[in-house]
C-alpha cells in the first residue's frame, strides 16, 4: 500500500469511527502530503461515510454511528472545502430545510440534514422558529431540488400547509419537491 | 407503599446534581417577563442563560404546597392530589384515533373527542380528562373548543395542556361558566393546567407565558417537559432524570415565585429514542422506571407527582399494549404517584384508542387496588373467625365475616377482565380486545354524562364565537 493510500484508508477508517479529532489530523496530513483535495474527499472521507451507511443498513450502526460519523467526515470535509473553490463536486442536489415558526424542535430535522448531507445533497439548514415567508423566500433565492419542513406541535403543523400554499400561489410548487416530517404528520 | 428504586441516599445524590445543574448552566428563556420573575428574586444572568442560587431554589421550593384538591364539575368528584393515590389520567393530544368499527388508524375529529370524552366518564377508575386532537377546528381556537368540548361531555376533573397563552382567557371563562365565579374556580379548581418547556432546559416564549399565565389564574400548573434519552436529554437513565427533574424544578419555582403556595405538580414525561428509527418510545421498562425514579426525586423534594405511564410502542390493543401499560402504571404506581397519565394511548402516545381505554381502566383498577394501604386490625388478622371455624367444623364460605369482607372489596372484581369457567368462555370465546370494543360501543351509546344548564350551554357558545370573532379575523 502506498503512503497516499495508507492515509486515504485511515482517513475512512476514522469516519467509519466517527472519530472527528482523527478525521482532522489525517485530513490536513493528506493535504501536507499532497494529496488532491478531491481524492482526500472521494476516497477518504466518502468512503468511510459509505461504509456508516452500509452498517446501518445492515442493523451493525445505530442512529449515534451515524450521526458522529458524519460529524467526522464534516470536520474533514470543512479543512478541504476553502482548497476546492473553482472545482466542482458532485451533488445529489440541494435541500433548504428548517423547522416552522413558533416551533423550537431541532433533533429530527438535523438527523434528516444529516443523512442528506451524508448522501450527497447540499443542504441549507435555516433553523428553528423559521416564519413561513422565509421558506419560500430561500427557495426564489436558492432555487433548491428540495424544500424539507419539520413542525413537532400539534399546535405548529398547520404551518407546513401554510408554506405549500404560499408556493402554490406564487407559482412555485412545479419547481420545488417538498417533503414534510413531525410526529404529528405520521 | 413502601417501595422505592433509589435509595434514600441515592435520591439525595440525583436530586443535588439537579441542583447543581440549576446553578451551573440553568435555563433559557424567551420571555422577558419570565426572566424578570426570576431575576428580581434573586437568579443571576450569566451570558445568554439564567443561573439559580441557594436562596432562590430554597426559597422557591418550601412554598410548594404538598396536597390539593381537584374536583369535578357540580362537584362531582373530589381529588386528594398529593396523597399518591395513582389517579389515571387520559392521554393528551392525540391527533390520530384507531375508529371503533374499522379497527384502522384516522385522524382524531371533533366526533371523537365527545365520544372518547363521554366514555372516559362512563369508566370508573378514569380519573382526569385530557382532550384528544381533533383536526376539523380552527386552530386559532383550538383549545376553546376543546374545553367547551370536555365540558359538555364529562363532569370528571379535567386536565388542559396549554402551549402558550393566547387562549388562556377564553379557557377561564368557560371553566368560570362552570364554576360559578372566578373565586369558586379558584376555591375548587376543576381543571390541572400543564405547560411543557422544551429539553434540554428552555424555557421557550410560549411555554414560559403560559406557566406565568396557568399561575396567575389560580388553577394547578403542571409542568411537563419531555426529554429523550439519547437525543435531547444524556444517554444515561440517572443523566436524564437529573436534566428532567432540574428541568421541572426550574418551573415549579418560578410558579412559587409569581405566587408562593400555588398548586402545582411535577409532571415527568422522560422518553427514549429509538436508536434505529429516532422515535420517541414511551415504552416499558425504561418509561416505567424513569417515572418511578422522578416520583422519588418529587416526594423527595414535597412536590405532587404525575407521570405518563398508561403507555407503550405498541400499535394496537394487544398483548404488548397490555403488559407495557400495566408494566409502567404499577411502577409507578408502587413507588407512589399521584396521577399516572397517557391512558388510552398507543404508539407511544401518538394515538387515542376506545378500546383501549377500556383495557386501561381495568388496569387502573388494579393499580388503585395494589397500592391501597395495608390496614392491620384484629378483625381483618381473623384470628377469632380462623379459630371459630375450625371448632364448630364448619366453613369460612357460609360465615357472616366473610359475607362482610366480601362486601368490602377483599376480592378484587375485574371491570373487564374473564373470569368465567372455561366452558362457559368457550361458548363465545371472546378475547378481551374484542371485549373491551364491545364495551366501549355499548357505554358510548348508553352512558348519561351530568348535563351542563342550558344558561351555561348559551354562555359556551357565545364564549366561543368571540373566541371565533377575535381569533380568526
Amino acid at each position: 500500500m502506498s503512503k497516499k493510500e495508507e492515509i486515504l484508508t485511515q482517513l475512512a477508517e476514522a469516519v467509519v469511527e466517527g472519530d472527528d479529532e482523527s478525521a482532522i489530523t489525517l485530513t490536513q496530513k493528506a493535504i501536507d502530503d499532497g494529496v488532491d483535495p478531491l481524492t482526500i474527499i472521494n476516497e477518504g472521507l466518502t468512503k468511510g461515510i459509505k461504509i456508516v451507511g452500509e452498517y446501518f443498513g445492515n442493523g451493525r450502526y445505530f442512529l449515534p454511528d451515524l450521526l458522529l460519523g458524519a460529524k467526522a467526515m464534516d470536520s474533514g470535509v470543512r479543512i478541504l472545502e476553502p482548497l476546492l473553490v473553482g472545482t466542482s463536486r458532485e451533488s445529489s442536489g440541494t435541500v433548504v430545510i428548517g423547522t416552522v415558526q413558533g416551533d423550537l424542535h431541532e433533533i429530527g430535522k438535523n438527523i434528516v440534514a444529516m443523512m442528506l448531507k451524508t448522501s450527497g445533497f447540499e443542504v441549507i439548514d435555516l433553523g428553528v422558529d423559521v416564519a413561513s415567508s422565509k421558506f419560500v423566500e430561500k427557495v426564489k433565492e436558492i432555487k433548491p431540488d428540495i424544500i424539507g419542513i419539520s413542525a413537532l406541535l400539534t399546535t405548529t403543523i398547520g404551518r407546513q400547509k401554510e408554506i405549500i400554499e404560499i408556493l402554490i400561489e406564487e407559482g412555485l410548487r412545479d419547481t420545488v419537491k417538498v417533503m414534510i416530517g413531525g410526529c404529528p404528520n405520521k | 407503599m413502601r417501595f422505592e428504586i433509589l435509595s434514600e441516599q441515592e435520591v439525595k445524590q440525583v436530586h443535588e446534581a439537579s441542583l447543581e445543574i440549576l446553578k451551573r448552566v440553568g435555563i433559557h428563556t424567551a420571555s422577558q417577563k419570565f426572566k424578570e420573575i426570576l431575576l428580581d428574586n434573586g437568579c443571576k444572568e450569566q451570558g445568554e442563560r439564567i443561573v439559580f442560587t441557594d436562596d432562590v431554589i430554597y426559597k422557591g421550593l418550601k412554598t410548594v404546597p404538598a396536597t390539593f384538591e381537584l374536583y369535578g364539575r357540580n362537584n362531582s368528584y373530589v381529588l386528594e392530589i398529593g396523597k399518591k393515590k395513582a389517579y389515571c389520567q387520559t392521554c393528551v393530544g392525540t391527533p390520530s384515533m384507531i375508529d371503533l368499527d374499522t379497527g384502522e388508524k384516522r385522524d382524531t375529529l371533533t366526533k371523537d373527542l365527545e365520544e372518547y370524552t363521554r366514555l372516559a366518564d362512563a369508566l370508573e377508575y378514569i380519573n382526569i380528562i385530557s382532550p384528544v386532537f381533533p383536526r376539523d377546528v380552527p386552530q386559532e381556537i383550538i383549545l376553546t373548543v376543546e374545553t367547551a368540548t370536555l365540558l359538555r361531555n364529562t363532569s370528571k376533573p379535567l386536565s388542559i395542556c396549554i402551549e402558550s397563552e393566547r387562549e388562556m382567557p377564553y379557557i377561564i371563562e368557560l371553566l368560570t361558566a362552570v364554576a360559578g365565579s372566578a373565586e369558586a374556580l379558584k376555591q375548587k379548581p376543576i381543571a390541572t393546567i400543564p405547560i411543557s418547556p422544551l429539553s434540554p432546559l428552555e424555557y421557550g416564549y410560549d411555554p414560559a407565558e403560559a406557566l406565568i399565565a396557568a399561575v396567575e389564574a389560580g388553577l394547578p400548573l403542571g409542568v411537563e417537559p419531555c426529554p429523550m434519552m439519547g437525543s435531547t436529554g444524556p444517554m444515561t437513565l440517572l443523566g436524564t432524570a437529573v436534566q428532567h427533574n432540574a428541568e421541572i424544578l426550574a418551573g415549579v419555582i418560578a410558579s412559587q415565585l409569581i405566587k408562593p403556595g400555588s398548586a402545582v405538580t411535577h409532571s415527568s414525561r422522560a422518553t427514549f429514542m429509538d436508536m434505529r428509527s429516532g422515535l420517541g418510545l414511551w415504552a416499558m421498562p425504561e418509561l416505567g422506571y424513569a417515572g418511578a425514579i422522578m416520583n422519588q426525586l418529587a416526594q423527595y423534594a414535597n412536590i405532587p407527582c404525575a407521570p405518563g405511564g398508561y403507555c407503550g410502542a405498541s400499535k394496537t390493543t394487544d398483548m404488548q399494549s397490555g403488559y407495557e401499560h400495566l408494566y409502567n402504571a404499577l411502577l409507578e404506581g408502587l413507588v407512589g404517584s399521584d396521577i399516572i397519565g397517557s391512558a388510552g394511548s398507543l404508539d407511544n402516545a401518538l394515538i387515542s384508542c376506545y378500546a383501549m381505554l377500556v383495557i386501561d381502566n381495568e388496569l387502573s383498577s388494579v393499580v388503585q387496588r395494589t397500592i391501597k394501604d395495608f390496614e392491620v386490625t384484629e378483625d381483618k388478622l381473623a384470628v377469632n373467625i380462623i379459630a371459630e371455624v375450625i371448632e364448630k367444623k364448619s366453613n369460612f364460605l357460609e360465615h357472616k365475616h366473610t359475607r362482610k369482607h366480601f362486601r368490602a372489596g377483599e376480592l378484587w372484581l375485574p371491570p373487564l377482565g374473564d373470569r368465567q369457567t372455561y366452558e362457559k368462555w368457550a361458548v363465545s370465546k371472546e378475547k378481551i380486545e374484542d371485549k373491551a370494543r364491545r364495551t366501549a360501543k355499548e357505554l358510548i351509546a348508553a352512558h348519561q354524562v351530568i348535563p351542563l344548564s342550558e344558561e351555561i350551554n348559551r354562555e359556551f357558545d357565545r364564549i366561543i364565537a368571540y373566541a371565533r370573532k377575535i381569533e380568526m379575523k
